[in-house]
């Protein structure tokens, strides 16, 4: 009994030490390829760097338009430019994502007006649309309100794509959640905004980092809004850069801009998945 | 009921109201449209157009070879219906999206069945799971393709060169890119399945489980008999929520690649019939015509998943 006990805890063990090892195995790839030089890339070992060098790194601060590694010209990039647009484009969107799921929650769980739940199910449904060739018509929309080469096109077409599940968590999470939490600032005299605002909202925010998360993750895996809607390599976002760069043909400062690129990603990460978990669970089953 | 004032219960059932509730509750409804104004208009509003345009040019032979554009109706698609070209696309279609969904599925409940209970460096375990789908997908299919599908001047470009052209040479020529396209968008799907059937998980009482172990003695028979259905509804929404991020992976692929890999797909073809063909008639009825299945595919997801739409008990 003892002995199987033990077995299964070893079991256990090499499993977790491969899902670990497998979750974080692209990542690495991608780490070390970026830090090697051209001799290495070529004749050094796939897993490990022997000799680290941040020489690609350096193709993405430009300096001179073009750099030499070894005897390979390569062009450089405007990073620090992709990286600010790519800081407003995506805090903007959050913005507008959270506060307007926030409201249509609201409206949606609590308030309740008549068809609430069809109006729930027909925005949910709209997360089905595949966006392949919607862009194009997207773009003729973006044009004429000659918003192409402005990184408000992202801002405005982003929310589509986030706010259907967003709207959704918020709604079940308001429509599960107490209604006597209110009611006891109501009989305080307070006003419905107020006890959203002092009361409601500061109890709910791992659900609000959930939602956050989850819109993160949908904007930044988006790679065609933002190469087609972005033409101009001083207003591009950090994806829309990366597209216009051929990466099966270019140099490794691709990889390196991947690595650097999803740094702040992985802290991000590392920070709230812990809260990301929490506001799913209070906002599918408990509602607290 | 505990729910009469705060919660008006909607035009569902009705408790009667009084003529000062009556009007309260006029007015409750109005803020309950002025609030979701803003989040409607951002996803109607925006796709309204791009939407009936599709559907509109759809019904036409609008081509750039040809600048007399005519209405054809539901020509278009009937074309498609008739082409065996179609057929293979589609089924490949249904076949990409089901085959990453069960894969999807495998790697979400294992790693949530793994995480859920504690262990030393379960903190370390889990932030580690959560990196393959919070790390940008853009930028993760980048990588992914560098390592799949190297450039020449890799040290391991060889191996994995071999490695293509073993799959290639003996399934058909496009199997090593469709692989790793299903490799690529199972990893970044596998986790967020896995920590949404985690939150179910910390959600659920535990009783629940213990309660059914009594009932249930093998290990196997409780997982279909037990689990299983417990998570049944999370498995529904976070299944429909990933099958999107496969048509977006797909995307993105397509996309980096410099629309090189072409998969044959629906969407893709759609993609490269418009883009390359510049005939949109026929682009736009391709990219539509899975539509049906799509629908259908919501529809059951929303009978599965109600139960978490309902109120607490």
């Amino acid at each position: 009994m003892r002995t199987t006990r033990r077995f299964l805890r070893l079991v256990q063990g090499v499993l977790l030490v491969l899902l670990a090892a497998y979750s974080i195995f692209p990542i690495y790839m991608v780490t070390v390829e970026s830090l090697k030089t051209v001799d290495e890339d070529v004749f050094g070992s796939p897993f490990y760097v022997r000799h680290p060098s941040l020489e690609w790194y350096q193709n993405l601060f430009e300096e001179h338009e073009w750099m030499t590694h070894a005897r390979i010209v390569t062009r450089t990039v405007p990073f620090l430019v992709w990286t600010r647009n790519t800081a407003i484009v995506f805090t903007a969107a959050l913005a507008v994502i959270l506060l307007s799921s926030l409201m249509a929650g609201y409206a949606l769980g609590r308030l309740r007006p008549p068809a609430w739940r069809g109006w729930r199910r027909v925005l949910l449904a709209t997360f089905l649309i595949p966006q392949t060739i919607l862009f194009l018509p997207l773009y003729k929309v973006v044009f004429h309100l000659h918003l192409d080469d402005n990184l408000l096109a992202l801002v405005l077409t982003y929310p589509m794509l986030a706010i259907p599940f967003c709207a959704w968590l918020f709604s079940v999470y308001f429509q599960k959640l107490s209604p006597d939490i209110e009611e006891s600032a109501f009989i305080e005299g307070a006003s419905r905004f107020t006890a959203f605002l002092r009361i409601v909202l500061p109890m709910s925010w791992p659900v609000v980092i959930a939602a956050g998360l989850f819109a993160l993750g949908v904007i930044s895996s988006d790679f065609m809004f933002a190469g087609v809607f972005l033409p101009n390599q001083w207003h591009q976002t950090i994806a829309a850069g990366m597209a216009t760069m051929d990466v099966s043909l270019e140099d490794l400062s691709v990889v390196s801009g991947i690595s650097l690129g999803g740094l702040p990603v992985l802290l991000i990460a590392a920070l709230f998945a812990g809260s990301y978990v929490r506001g799913l669970t209070a906002a599918m089953i408990e509602g607290a | 009921m505990a729910q009469t004032v705060a919660v008006p219960s909607g035009a569902k059932s009705g408790p009667v109201f009084g003529r000062g509730e009556l009007a309260r509750r006029r007015r409750e409804v109005v803020v309950a449209y002025l609030l979701l104004a803003p989040a409607v208009l951002l996803v109607f509003g925006v796709l309204a157009y791009p939407l009936g345009w599709l559907v509109g040019v759809s019904l036409t032979n609008s081509s750039v070879l040809d600048t007399d554009t005519k209405f054809v109706w539901l020509g278009n698609y009937a074309a498609f219906l008739r082409d065996a070209e179609f057929w293979r696309g589609s089924a490949n279609t249904l076949g990409y999206l089901a085959i990453t969904a069960i894969l999807k599925m495998a790697v979400g409940v294992g790693i949530a069945l793994l995480i859920a209970r504690p262990f030393p460096g379960r903190p370390l375990v889990f932030v580690a799971t959560f990196l393959p789908w919070a790390y940008p997908g853009g930028l993760g299919a980048v990588g992914w393709y560098w390592f799949l599908i190297p450039p020449l001047h890799s040290s391991y470009s060889v191996f994995m060169g071999d490695l293509h052209l073993f799959f290639d040479s003996r399934l058909g020529p496009g199997t090593w890119g469709f692989i790793s396209l299903i490799a690529f968008n199972v990893w970044r799907g596998g986790s967020f399945v896995g920590i949404f059937l985690l939150a179910a998980l910390n959600g659920i009482p535990e009783d629940l489980f213990d309660y059914a172990t009594t009932e249930v003695k093998s290990a196997w028979r409780k997982f279909w008999m037990v689990t299983v259905p417990l998570l049944r509804p999370f498995l529904a929404l976070a299944t429909f929520l990933s099958l999107i991020g496969a048509a977006v992976d797909l995307g993105n692929v397509y996309y980096i690649s410099g629309f090189r890999n072409v998969y044959p797909i629906v969407w893709t073809q759609a993609f490269h019939l418009a883009l390359f063909g510049g005939q949109w008639g026929r682009a736009a009825a391709l990219s539509l015509i899975l539509m049906p299945m799509l629908i259908l595919i919501l529809f059951v997801c929303y009978r599965v998943f109600e139960p978490l739409e309902e109120d607490v008990a």
